[in-house]
């Protein structure tokens, strides 16, 4: 919380406030000489002695109002506080007045004595519309920290959501094509030289885009033909990858290893069960707004009691909300035979 | 030791097969009878060669490795072969010898064979993982069942089942199907199955909710449940109170 008077912290709004109150003195000044005809002398003396020093003492107000805010007190609490500050206020600045009169025009005193009662009532008033200016400036000022703060916070969210739904590429993954290679060093070598390097590279892939968010379809494409690859070296026939790429769309955009969990779930339910060979089929379509993947895998639906949408699926929904705004820029289909999943990624138009 | 290990290999990747096979070779103490690609075909392997020792992954098709031990008749010494090390500790609950993580090094293959030897050497050639494996309630939901009838066997996804009644040693599932026993307890289905769905009405009798058209009192402080299909079951005292707190009323 802010404790600091918002006259330090915004010089702006003391400046406002000082021409305020030297505009009213001088309105107050001019009535006097020329509507109540006093004396110019004694009218400024009487301004200069209430009205400056009011003006003053009344800016203090503000740590009363910090003390009795609306929030945390009862209403008894913040009314007690802030009749015991006014009196206190009120009767300073009559002392102060009083003096400052007195010293500079001692003849007046009988027309001030006259005059107390409405000056003790004007002060109490003056009070009020102190109170009210400082809680409006208080309740500005949070307002206008609140508003930075979310904004703040909203893109820490951000920031920490994409961090962890990007998808990471499964440790599991990682350890069965490391057991593949271990076989190969022995059975065929050259093999096991070229999944050491496709591994690497995937793994390259996947930690140098961890930072940006977007890449090009045909990088994306690329690496995921390399995670495909690797798998078709453990699972043989079985993993049967198909692409009809329209050749146009291969220079737009996308979010990166957004692909990654799709093909891993087809795998997973498509050729992981299955004992004979799978067609993982990939379709991409574009034109300028939009660039649609299909991404389907038949499955044999006795296997598996599925229920609801997978982690997989779910991250990648919740990443597109996060970029786009949109969940429902992924779709699935499954008709019990094969699954079929659709993203439909906007493209920024130029 | 005299006699070798009778051994098969149950793993479905061709390479990681070949590569145990490889690190195998040499070995004076164990002979490979028999390979695998799937569960399926594993649980025919295991109970027709009735193996000393088996090799077996945990995610494969059509079967895991741990529903492929329900489904055994014989009962070898077993050494699990996997990637996945979140298992570990329910493997040893199944009494596995041993758990290969993946990739593993000859050496510590050969040490898991030799753990299999002694263990033989002292328990005899099968343990008696048939007994033990029987009690265990899973941690993580169930989600279907596998059973065996003569040669054949089913997977029930959990969906599927309506009710199951003990039967001694066995449980009695119920089905759209039909009907399935197996070696299990009606304590592992109580903690297995999903207790907003599948009610204990009964010593004898677990129940699923959406299958009950009416509650019928039956005497004095007893009840009988009627099902869509008008099978009548009791429910105990106990059970009452259980179906009360699922369907609050």
């Amino acid at each position: 919380m802010e404790f600091r008077h918002p006259f330090l912290t915004n010089p702006r709004l003391a400046i406002y406030y000082g021409l305020f109150w030297l505009a009213a003195s001088i309105i107050m000044v001019l009535i006097f000489t020329l509507a109540n005809g006093v004396e110019l002398y004694i009218a400024l003396v009487e301004v200069f002695s209430f009205v400056i020093i009011y003006a003053l003492i009344g800016s203090s107000i503000w740590y009363v109002i910090k003390f009795a805010t609306l929030e945390n007190n009862t209403i008894y609490r913040i009314v007690f506080a802030h009749l015991i500050a006014a009196s206190i206020i009120v009767f300073t600045w009559m002392y102060l007045g009083v003096v400052m009169v007195k010293i500079f025009v001692p003849e007046v005193s009988e027309f001030m004595r006259k005059g107390a009662i409405n000056r003790i009532f004007g002060g109490y008033m003056m009070y009020l519309i102190f109170v009210v200016f400082f809680y409006a400036v208080n309740y500005y000022q949070r307002f206008k920290e609140k508003l930075k703060n979310e904004g703040k916070l909203l893109s820490l969210v951000k920031e920490a959501e994409l961090h962890a739904l990007k998808s990471q590429i499964n440790p599991h993954f990682l350890f069965n094509s490391l057991n593949s290679i271990s076989s190969l060093t022995m059975s065929d070598p050259e093999r096991a030289q070229e999944m050491v390097i496709d591994l690497s590279q995937l793994m390259r892939y996947s930690l140098k885009h961890d930072q940006k968010e977007k890449v090009l379809f045909k990088q994306e494409l690329e690496n995921n033909k390399l995670y495909l690859h690797i798998e078709k070296v453990r699972f043989g026939s079985k993993l049967n990858p198909v692409f009809e790429i329209d050749e146009k769309c291969l220079e737009l955009e996308i979010p990166n290893m957004i692909l990654q969990p799709l093909y891993e779930n087809a795998i997973k339910y498509g050729v992981y069960e299955a004992t004979e060979p799978i067609e993982i089929k990939t379709v991409a379509k574009c034109n300028q707004n939009v660039l649609q993947i299909t991404i389907s895998n038949p499955y044999d639906a006795n296997v598996q009691a599925k229920k609801g949408e997978g982690i997989g699926l779910r991250n990648i929904r919740d990443r597109l909300q996060v970029i786009f705004g949109n969940p429902y820029l992924i779709k699935t289909e499954d008709n019990k035979k094969e699954f079929t999943v659709t993203l439909s990624i906007p493209q920024k138009q130029n | 030791m005299s006699e070798k290990l009778r051994t098969i290999i149950v793993e479905d990747e061709e390479l990681a097969r070949n590569l145990m096979k490889s690190f195998l070779t040499g070995s004076e103490k164990i002979e490979i009878i028999a390979e695998c690609e799937n569960g399926f075909e594993g649980v025919k392997q295991i109970n027709e060669l009735k193996p000393d020792l088996v090799f077996l992954d945990i995610q494969m098709p059509k079967i895991t490795g741990f529903e492929l031990l329900e489904l055994l008749d014989h009962k070898p010494q077993i050494i699990f072969a996997t990637a996945y090390d979140q298992y570990a500790i329910k493997a040893f609950e199944y009494h596995a010898a041993d758990y290969l993580l993946k990739p593993y090094s000859k050496e510590r293959l050969l040490e898991a064979v030799d753990k299999v030897a002694e263990r033989v050497a002292v328990e005899g050639s099968t343990s008696d993982v048939a007994d033990k494996i029987v009690e265990h309630p899973k941690e993580e939901a169930l989600e279907r069942v596998v059973v065996k009838d003569r040669h054949k066997i089913h997977i029930i996804p959990v969906d599927n089942i309506r009710y199951i009644e003990s039967m001694d040693d066995y449980v009695m599932i119920y089905t759209t199907e039909g009907r399935h026993m197996k070696q299990k307890t009606m304590r592992y289905f109580e903690g297995a199955l999903d207790s907003k769905e599948y009610v204990r009405i009964h010593r004898s009798y677990i129940v699923k909710v959406s299958e009950i058209n009416e509650i019928q009192q039956y005497e004095k402080e007893s009840y009988i449940v009627i099902l869509h299909d008008k099978t009548k079951l009791k429910v105990s005292k106990t059970g009452y109170k259980n179906l009360k707190k699922v369907l609050s009323f």
